[in-house]
């Protein structure tokens, strides 16, 4: 039976504020681990690539939607995050002011290798927004974004005021704490009137736990390169159970061929300018 | 009810620390608490086993009422970002948190979160969690615990804590742990090549009191043993063939030892062991040490710490240089592999490093665990160091960094700290001997060497660099403080000249979007 839109809204807002990519370890540990400047800064760098990447998903979006109702309530969404309501400063501005306080010093290159979480979350979510139906795409953007960053980013502000941040430097966060529940609210509306159908539902949670789920490997792989900078090295039988261990048994198991594939190097990693080049993203920006 | 125990990873993955490179014990304290609430649904989830997301996981799958925390001093952040996890994950009211073991009870204001800890339980948790889970069973309050005897919890407007629980129930009284929670986890604990490995508690607390020790002050200095009966009932319970007996201190009474070896004869138990114990018992106790060789045991963790006299009497260790070199030579004979701890202190020179390791090397020990005198929260030295501690930060209270100003410099200091574990690793002639003398425990063990192989390959790159240990202090402690300049820098408010970044800290490398625009 087919739940109603708000029945099934009111359950998808659970399940988003309970999945493991909106609650990641790695942003419960921000909020307790004194991280310092420079875990913060390496951090950043990571989620960087993320800030100037929603607007563009906005506006693949935007050209797609089948209404012009659809288009008046993300063009809302899309205009707030060119800055209104931040003192016309966009959120790259804002996230700059922040990697300045984090210890961004002179101005280096776009040459920052990004993991491969990190790129895949911005392919991802392009993809989703180009070739997937509309409402994969609203869900997507909508609960999959806007439900979950309110979540995710008190830990990160708790973690950040630790080590010692000024509230001016970190308004990009606060500001999306807040600013984002009014958008969740706004593309909320939108949901309302396109989840009377059972396909229309499917729909929407399918873009919403796509986008979570590329969240939840986007904070893995962020926390790698915080830790990996201070010891490349490490083992921990946690290494091991991400499935990095070559043993006996797991040769029997899984045969070598595959056990080859996970010793190999990883691929190389894109940089933020291959990235934007890639992606075309400065372009929309 | 549905009660979940999280055994946390002492460190965010990639960080410096030696725990669970070269032993991984059960956690034991979950399977014993378990065992009192019989009637509840519990389940055991070993983040040292698991990948993060397993927690996540967990967390919505199962939807316990309470989650169960347990942790040491290093691994107290993760524990508290597993609570967090769970408020945010099922809903602060919808979960019970509570956070036991060392460091909650030796030092439970770390612990005062309201929001993410319910309750923080102090000591012995046993009856404590039991009563607990009675009260939250029948719909008791979660903010009125104050008949519960060791709770430390907010009552809506302070942290209350209330009486402290009495330690002194029969150990035999409690019920044996119920170790088939830990059946996904089977054969995955070890000691070095010891895997798989079970784990067994037979005596709680310590007589003595080295001022560097939280154990004593924990079970306040009260002795506790498991009849030798109750061992046996356990042991035979176990299908591990090597045993790790987790007790602080287990040569402490000869007559329950001799017990014990008269019970595990008379059963016919055929095990090998490992346990911790001192010195200076195995000098008194001869025919008691070759008895417990002849009954299984195997290695000996022993707290040596120095052969300096002075050192020794300055960490009230009860001991003298004599006795660690009587006891390894005794070890050595008998066939027991000596696990032997070190103490390097903050204010060595080079002359004292040459002294401690030249020692070491004379009493052949087969595998010397080389720690920093470190003055863990609990402690006495923590209370002579707490003006001088150089961070607060609890990672770096694993005994492998120096948390108070030291004589060389930090670079200095830690090159001829790794240096220790670089020149006395487990291929070294002491090891080879023992693997001589004891067929016995290769053979049951052979299969284990391969996983030893593989931690102490990957491991060893790190543990032998002093690079690893002053990465981990970048931005925390400044690479060019030592005790000649610690007050100066006490007061330097200028920010700290951090050693310079790894060349191999590519993350670091800073994004400028002007470069491209």
């Amino acid at each position: 039976m087919t739940k109603s839109a708000a029945t099934f809204l009111r359950d998808l807002r659970d399940e988003v504020e309970s999945h493991p990519g909106t609650n990641h370890m790695f942003l419960c540990r921000l909020a307790w681990v004194p991280f310092t400047r420079e875990d913060y800064l390496v951090a950043s760098t990571q989620h960087y690539p993320l800030v100037g990447t929603f607007t563009r998903y906005l506006e693949e979006l935007l050209l797609r939607a089948p209404t012009s109702e659809a288009k008046s309530w993300l063009a809302k969404v899309l205009v707030d995050e060119y800055g209104e309501g931040s003192d016309g400063k966009d959120h790259r501005t804002l996230y700059r002011e922040y990697l300045v306080a984090a210890g961004l010093q002179g101005f280096d290159d776009l040459d920052t290798p990004l993991h491969k979480d990190v790129t895949a979350f911005v392919f991802e979510h392009l993809r989703i927004v180009k070739e997937e139906p509309f409402l994969v795409g609203l869900g997507a953007v909508g609960p999959g974004h806007e439900w979950s960053i309110p979540k995710m980013f008190p830990p990160i502000i708790q973690g950040l005021r630790k080590s010692g941040f000024s509230e001016s430097s970190i308004v990009y966060f606060t500001l999306h704490a807040l600013q984002d529940i009014d958008h969740g609210r706004w593309l909320e509306e939108a949901l309302l009137l396109n989840a009377s159908t059972s396909k229309a539902q499917q729909e929407i949670r399918r873009g919403t736990l796509l986008s979570l789920e590329a969240r939840e490997r986007f904070w893995s792989g962020v926390q790698d390169k915080v830790t990996r900078w201070r010891q490349p090295q490490n083992v921990h039988l946690r290494t091991q159970a991400r499935g990095e261990r070559f043993s006996l048994r797991s040769m029997a198991k899984e045969g070598l061929k595959d056990q080859l594939v996970r010793l190999r190097p990883p691929a190389q990693e894109l940089t933020l300018r291959q990235l934007r080049a890639m992606t075309a993203v400065d372009k929309a920006a | 009810m549905r009660i979940l125990f999280v055994q946390p990873a002492p460190f965010e993955p990639g960080r410096l620390g030696l725990e669970n490179a070269i032993w991984l014990s059960e956690p034991a304290a979950f399977t014993s608490l378990a065992a009192m609430v019989p009637d509840h649904e519990c389940r055991i989830l070993d983040l040292r086993l698991e990948p993060d997301s397993a927690l996540n996981r967990e967390l919505l799958a199962f939807r316990p009422d309470i989650v169960a925390v347990s942790c040491m001093t290093t691994d107290s952040y993760q524990a508290m970002a597993i609570l967090q996890c769970a408020k945010n994950t099922l809903g602060a009211d919808k979960v019970f948190c509570i956070a036991g073991g060392h460091h909650p009870s030796l030092a439970p204001y770390d612990f005062h979160q309201v929001s993410i800890i319910d309750a923080i339980a102090i000591g012995e948790g046993e009856d404590t969690f039991k009563e607990l889970v009675a009260h939250l069973d029948q719909g008791g309050a979660r903010r009125k615990l104050q008949r519960i005897d060791g709770l430390c919890f907010f009552d809506g407007a302070e942290w209350v804590t209330t009486t402290k629980r009495a330690q002194s129930r029969s150990m035999d009284s409690f019920p044996l742990p119920d170790r088939s929670l830990l059946k996904k986890y089977s054969g995955s604990y070890f000691f070095m090549s010891a895997m798989p490995m079970g784990s067994l508690s037979t005596s709680r607390g310590c007589a003595y009191d080295c001022n560097f020790c939280g154990i004593w002050e924990f079970y306040e200095k009260k002795v506790r043993f498991l009849s030798a009966a109750r061992i046996c009932d356990a042991l035979e319970a176990m299908d591990e063939s090597f045993v790790m007996f987790l007790d602080d201190n287990f040569l402490t009474s000869q007559k329950r030892l001799e017990e014990l070896c008269d019970e595990i004869e008379r059963r016919g138990i055929r095990k090998l062991y490992g346990a911790q114990g001192r010195a200076d018992f195995v000098v008194k106790h001869p025919e008691l040490m070759a008895r417990l060789r002849k009954a299984g045991l195997t290695l000996l963790i022993s707290g040596y710490e120095t052969n300096d006299e002075q050192g020794l009497a300055a960490l009230k260790k009860s001991s003298v240089a004599d006795a660690n070199k009587i006891a390894a030579k005794m070890l050595n004979d008998l066939g027991i592999a000596i696990f032997g701890i070190f103490m390097v202190r903050p204010d060595f020179t080079h002359a004292d490093f040459d002294f401690l390791y030249q020692s070491i090397d004379e009493m052949r020990i087969t595998l010397p665990i080389i720690t920093i005198h470190t003055p863990l929260p609990g402690t006495q030295l923590r209370k002579l160091a707490q003006g001088n501690l150089l961070t607060e930060d609890v990672r770096f209270f694993d005994l492998l960094h120096a948390v108070t100003p030291t004589t060389l410099s930090r670079e200095e200091f830690y090159t001829r700290f790794t240096e220790g574990w670089a020149k006395r690793e487990w291929r070294n002639a002491p090891f080879l001997d023992f693997v001589k003398k004891r067929p016995d425990f290769m053979k049951i063990t052979w299969r284990g060497l391969i996983h030893l192989t593989q931690m102490l390959v990957r491991y060893r790159p790190v543990a032998t660099s002093p690079e690893s240990h002053l990465r981990d202090e970048i931005g925390i402690i400044p690479a060019d403080l030592t005790v000649l300049n610690a007050r100066e820098k006490a007061t330097d408010k200028a920010p700290i000249k951090t050693a310079p970044l790894p060349s191999s800290s590519k993350g670091l490398r800073i994004i400028s979007d002007q470069a491209a625009e």
